[in-house]
């Protein structure tokens, strides 16, 4: 994984993996520290050995990479990784939170280009995005509707995807992750 | 207020936009997006092949993620799903390879040796 963008498109894939269609994501920056969090409705992890690479869904191969690097990548940092199950019906909540002035810190990547892609490969998917600023919560972009505004005809593919990213872009930007 | 031959423009593209995601497809673009597939690049193959299929106003041609294949080293990977076709499989496929891959197999059947991994059934 080169960058943050890489590593939320991959967790990102694991709710959707889990059959989650709602995920709410939240992105925090400040001084030097990269907070993001996600909670999804999908089937729930069933303990933290999801942190051990030899623990995993899949069943083409027997270890599982996508945690265990973004714990890797936050911990290089100072910062750490935490996933718990919600409640007994499922549901995962993930936060981590990255030292950006720390040497080992990987560069924020597009993080718009992530949101973009995301529509891309799971365009029927209720993403909800905030940014946290000054302690409170602002709703970003919503994806539930987009879908239904192409079905419509009242967008196209290329402007929902710009869109997308346009916006995104500009608001992380308002949060100084560029 | 938009004139009728505007409305007619976008609701043809609209359309082309929804055959895209939805409905029925004679050529499917499956992408492996697990982790070692991310990292080695695949959402830039998932981009170049929207394009493609994109500039090429074909609307029976649909790009989809899967999770990972399982076969890391030689991600990004690539299955192409054609009607009455064997299902085949390539690896190591970056936007260059995506290219080829597009023009020669969706477009004109013909499979590209080159990067090959795999034809008919993987075990996912
Ligand atoms: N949001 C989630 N909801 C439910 N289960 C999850 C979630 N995220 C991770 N898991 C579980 O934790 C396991 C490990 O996740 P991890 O991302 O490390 O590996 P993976 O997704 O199995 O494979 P890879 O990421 O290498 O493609 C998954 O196989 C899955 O069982
Ligand atoms: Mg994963």
């Amino acid at each position: 994984m080169k960058d943050i963008a890489d590593h939320i498109f991959d967790i990102l894939e694991n709710s959707f993996n889990a059959e989650a269609n709602e995920v709410v994501l939240k992105i925090a920056y400040d001084k030097n520290h990269f907070f993001c969090s996600i909670s999804d409705n999908g089937r729930g992890i069933t303990g933290q050995e999801v942190l051990d690479p030899f623990v995993t869904t899949r069943k083409t191969r027997r270890i599982g990479l996508g945690l265990p690097l973004l714990e890797r990548a936050a911990e290089d940092t100072g910062g750490y990784l935490k996933i718990r199950r919600k409640d007994e019906a499922g549901g995962t909540e993930l936060e981590f939170k990255i030292n950006t002035s720390h040497i080992d810190a990987k560069p924020f990547g597009d993080l718009a280009m992530t949101f973009s892609d995301i529509f891309l490969s799971r365009p029927d998917i209720g993403l909800k995005i905030f940014i946290i600023k000054e302690g409170r919560e602002h709703l970003i972009l919503d994806f539930s509707g987009l879908q239904k505004e192409i079905e419509e005809g009242s967008k196209d593919y290329l402007q929902i995807r710009k869109h997308i990213y346009e916006t995104t872009k500009k608001e992380l930007k308002s949060i100084n992750v560029v | 207020m938009k004139n009728l031959e505007e409305l007619k423009i976008m609701r043809d593209k609209a359309q082309k936009d929804l055959a895209l995601r939805s409905g029925k497809h004679n050529i499917k673009i499956v992408i492996g997006m697990g982790t070692c597939g991310i990292a080695a690049g695949a959402r830039e193959t998932m981009n170049e092949f929207l394009n493609l299929i994109l500039k090429s106003e074909r609307n029976d041609i649909v790009v989809t993620a899967s999770g990972c294949f399982g076969f890391c080293v030689q991600e990004p990977m690539v299955h192409i799903y054609a009607e009455d076709q064997i299902p085949v499989t390539y690896h190591n496929v970056d936007v260059e390879a995506a290219r080829l891959i597009f023009d020669e197999h969706v477009l004109n059947n013909k499979v590209v040796e080159q990067y090959i991994f795999q034809r008919g059934k993987t075990n996912e």
